[in-house]
């Protein structure tokens, strides 16, 4: 089956290449030029993955990120020019799984675009435990008690990671390796954002956390099963 | 035993010795220089002291001048009157020769004598120094003595005392209690009938004139001082409304100058200080405004800089992945056409680490860049950057060592920043290198950690080695380029280091290679003239010496390191 991906870009140049590249690797493209449409034309299309730039004319690519992650954990992937600190930040916390800093090469592209839309690493049927959750993989299911948790792929990747080892400490280099695909030094704050807005889905509280504890100095470990 | 017994000189006591008065002296005059308003006061204080004790001088001196004449006048006058009475008495008598009643006529003008003459000091000589049956030798009363007048006085009485000629000297008079009196004697001569001329002194006390005088004196003296004090005080507190703003305008410049540049100066009225406080104001407005516009300027030019690399990064972009996919395919292109493919690839590569580089720069300059601090240990980071560009070292035939006797210790950096830093000496090291060992050092103090890299090839001149780290500046524009960096790798390293608060120096000699070392701080203080790791090297060590000291050869290098 082919992965459909939406291509968000003003460059209509760049957007070209940008299909020239994934269709060569076997991807569908769809082409989304205007901000102030991207979301109707991601609802109308609904592909498999996002590629988001992250200035756009009319609807910026934080709120129309925001926007989409309100209705659905597609995987999205920011292009942005600039890594200065805050706006990558905002990128992530808006919701984006990942991002891509211009210039970019098409192997990076499409390696970042593999990895997020790959099946869950883990697929046997079994059912983890992390704190007071139940975590049905199979199902791509968080519970809590009878109350389901929803979650993006990526968060739940990222929390079947750490339920499936509880005993480790997982660094952030460790964490980027396993759910993200970078194979060298990346952006540790990736790890950061997605851990706060996991967070905030998953723990009673959030400034308190159970489920995904932190490991002063080291990294993030699985909360004792309750 | 006898027990040694130590004398210990005992000094005499002194208060305060010469070095401390010397002290004192020094204080004084730093006060001198220091205080315009202890300056002035001292001025004014002085001049003020001289003119009221010319003053007084003057005054003490007329006054006594004037009150020594009035009685002067007085005394003549009550003389005069005095003895114009007598003389009519004497005229008037009749004494036919006979002494007693010669002796008697004396005495009785002695009592109107004396109280005409509001004195009661008389003495009266006779002149004729022959002896007669009939003249008596004179009178006297008071305690007035013919030794007591001066012969001067005497010669002039009697030789031209004659149309009642009046002469007066002073002369102390004998007061009580031995201590002598100042006084006034005023001679004349009286006519005895039958007898003939005596010389009449009559001695004035002048006592309470010297009294009135003294005090005079001792007032005019009070008031003097009185009035330097007073207009010392006076100028002090004048001063202080005039030093005060000048103060005030000294700090607030020092502000100013310290980079504050909103202070301003409270301006009241309309007198020359607040003139200065208005210009002054005016100034600082005026550079203010000068310097926000330059600072906006700068702001806007650096924001372009960095607007165009954004800008410019998004058809990069498409060139770059263009490019790519050109490359990948160039097998299937003719030779020509695939080298062409080739070279646009590595050529888009080159123009992408050159817009990288920029937009580094271009945040610096704006000083919009964040340091991600984290411990870390330089040794080990110059280790992983030696491993991570062996092949390239290998391929330029150079064999890369690392001395590190200290620097293990992690020390507060930025890795990434650090690590660029490094990769960007050990690069230049390999490119300059022609193929001779390249040694890096790594060390630390207290203060700092360092890190050098020496290479042992061309090497530059002082002045080339001044600008190595100028933007875009190249040691010998025709010198070949083999691994090719933007021209702005050593700024962005002396940015890095500089943003860590170290250094980043340079030696260098033609045909004795280069050497850089990177010095970081271990706290916040800025790193201290002194790296653990001189910048010259004190090149005696040549390169047969290398490694000796330290032979700590790392990863498998080919030679191993120790010899």
């Amino acid at each position: 089956m082919t992965s459909r991906i939406l291509v968000v870009d003003d460059d209509t140049a760049l957007a070209e290449m940008i299909g020239i590249v994934l269709r060569t690797e076997g991807f569908e493209t769809v082409f989304c030029a205007d901000g102030a449409v991207a979301v109707e034309v991601w609802r109308a299309q609904r592909p498999d993955l996002i590629l988001l730039d992250l200035m756009l004319p009319g609807v910026d690519g934080i709120e129309i990120c925001t926007r989409i992650r309100a209705e659905s954990g597609v995987p999205i992937i920011m292009l942005t020019a600039r890594t200065d600190t805050a706006d990558v930040v905002r990128g992530l916390e808006s919701g984006a799984d990942d991002y891509i800093v211009k210039p970019f090469n098409p192997k990076e592209l499409v390696a970042r675009i593999r990895t997020r839309l790959r099946p869950g690493t883990s697929q046997s049927g079994e059912v983890l435990r992390i704190g007071d959750l139940t975590v049905d993989v199979a199902a791509h299911e968080v519970r809590r008690g009878e109350g389901s948790i929803a979650l993006t792929p990526l968060e739940f990747e990222l929390l079947v990671a750490l339920a499936s080892k509880p005993q480790q400490v997982f660094s952030r280099e460790m964490l980027l390796e396993q759910v993200w695909g970078y194979h060298y030094k990346a952006d540790t704050r990736l790890v950061n954002v997605h851990v706060q807005r996991l967070r905030a889905k998953v723990e009673q509280d959030p400034d308190n956390p159970k489920i995904v504890t932190t490991v002063r100095g080291v990294g993030y470990r699985a909360g004792a099963i309750v | 035993m006898p027990t040694a017994s130590v004398t210990v000189p005992v000094r005499p006591f002194a208060w305060r010795d010469g070095a401390w008065w010397r002290a004192r002296a020094e204080d004084l005059g730093t006060l001198w220089r220091r205080s315009l308003r202890f300056r002035i006061v001292a001025i004014t204080l002085a001049l003020t002291a001289l003119t009221i004790i010319i003053a007084c001088v003057w005054m003490a001196l007329a006054i006594q001048n004037d009150l020594f004449e009035s009685r002067k006048t007085q005394a003549l006058t009550d003389a005069r009157r005095a003895v114009d009475s007598a003389q009519a008495t004497l005229n008037n008598a009749v004494v036919q020769d006979d002494p007693v009643q010669v002796q008697n006529l004396l005495t009785s003008i002695q009592g109107p004598l004396s109280q005409q003459s509001t004195t009661d000091m008389t003495l009266a000589v006779r002149i004729d120094t022959t002896p007669s049956q009939l003249a008596p030798p004179g009178f006297r009363s008071g305690g007035l003595e013919e030794s007591m007048i001066s012969p001067e006085l005497r010669k002039h009485v009697r030789d031209q005392g004659g149309d009642e000629k009046q002469w007066a000297q002073s002369i102390a008079l004998p007061g009580p209690g031995g201590t002598p009196l100042p006084g006034l004697v005023v001679g004349q001569q009286i006519i005895v009938p039958d007898i003939g001329p005596y010389e009449l002194y009559l001695a004035y006390d002048l006592d309470d004139a010297a009294t009135t005088l003294s005090f005079v004196q001792v007032t005019l003296w009070i008031v003097g001082s009185a009035l330097v004090v007073l207009i010392g005080a006076i100028a002090w507190f004048t001063l202080r409304a005039v030093t005060t703003p000048i103060r005030e305008a000294a700090e607030t410049s020092a502000q100013l100058a310290a980079g504050d540049l909103g202070v301003r100066l409270t301006v009241h009225g309309e007198d020359e200080l607040a003139t200065l406080g208005r210009s002054f104001n005016a100034m600082a407005d005026s550079i203010q405004s000068q310097i926000n516009q330059l600072a906006e300027l700068s702001l806007v030019q650096q924001r372009f800089v960095s607007d165009v690399s954004h800008e410019l990064r998004t058809p990069l972009t498409t060139i770059r992945l263009a490019s790519d996919m050109l490359n990948d395919r160039r097998d299937e292109f003719d030779p020509a056409t695939a080298r062409a493919a080739e070279l646009m690839h590595a050529q888009v590569q080159r123009f992408e680490v050159l817009l990288g580089d920029l937009l580094e720069i271009s945040r610096y300059d704006a000083g919009s860049v964040q340091l991600e601090l984290e411990p870390t240990s330089l040794a080990r980071l110059a280790e992983d950057v030696i491993v991570s560009m062996q092949q390239l070292a290998e391929q330029h035939g150079s064999d890369v060592r690392l001395v590190a006797p200290g620097g293990y210790s992690p020390v507060d950096m930025d890795p990434r920043r650090i690590r660029r830093i490094v990769r960007n000496l050990l690069g230049n090291a390999i490119e300059h290198g022609e193929g001779k060992p390249i040694v890096i050092t790594v060390d630390s103090n207290q203060q700092a950690v360092a890190l050098g890299v020496r290479d042992y090839g061309l090497g530059m001149t002082e002045a080339d080695a001044e600008r190595v780290f100028d933007r875009f500046w190249r040691a010998d524009p025709s010198r070949r380029r083999t691994i090719g960096g933007t021209g702005l790798g050593l700024s962005i390293a002396l940015g890095d280091a500089t943003l860590h608060r170290g250094a980043l120096t340079v030696w260098s000699r033609p045909g004795h290679g280069s050497n850089f070392v990177l010095t970081l701080p271990r706290g916040p203080a800025p790193v201290e003239p002194g790296s653990p790791i001189p910048t010259d090297p004190d090149d005696d060590a040549s390169l047969d010496d290398l490694g000796l000291t330290q032979p700590i050869a790392l990863h498998d290098l080919p030679d191993g390191g120790a010899r």
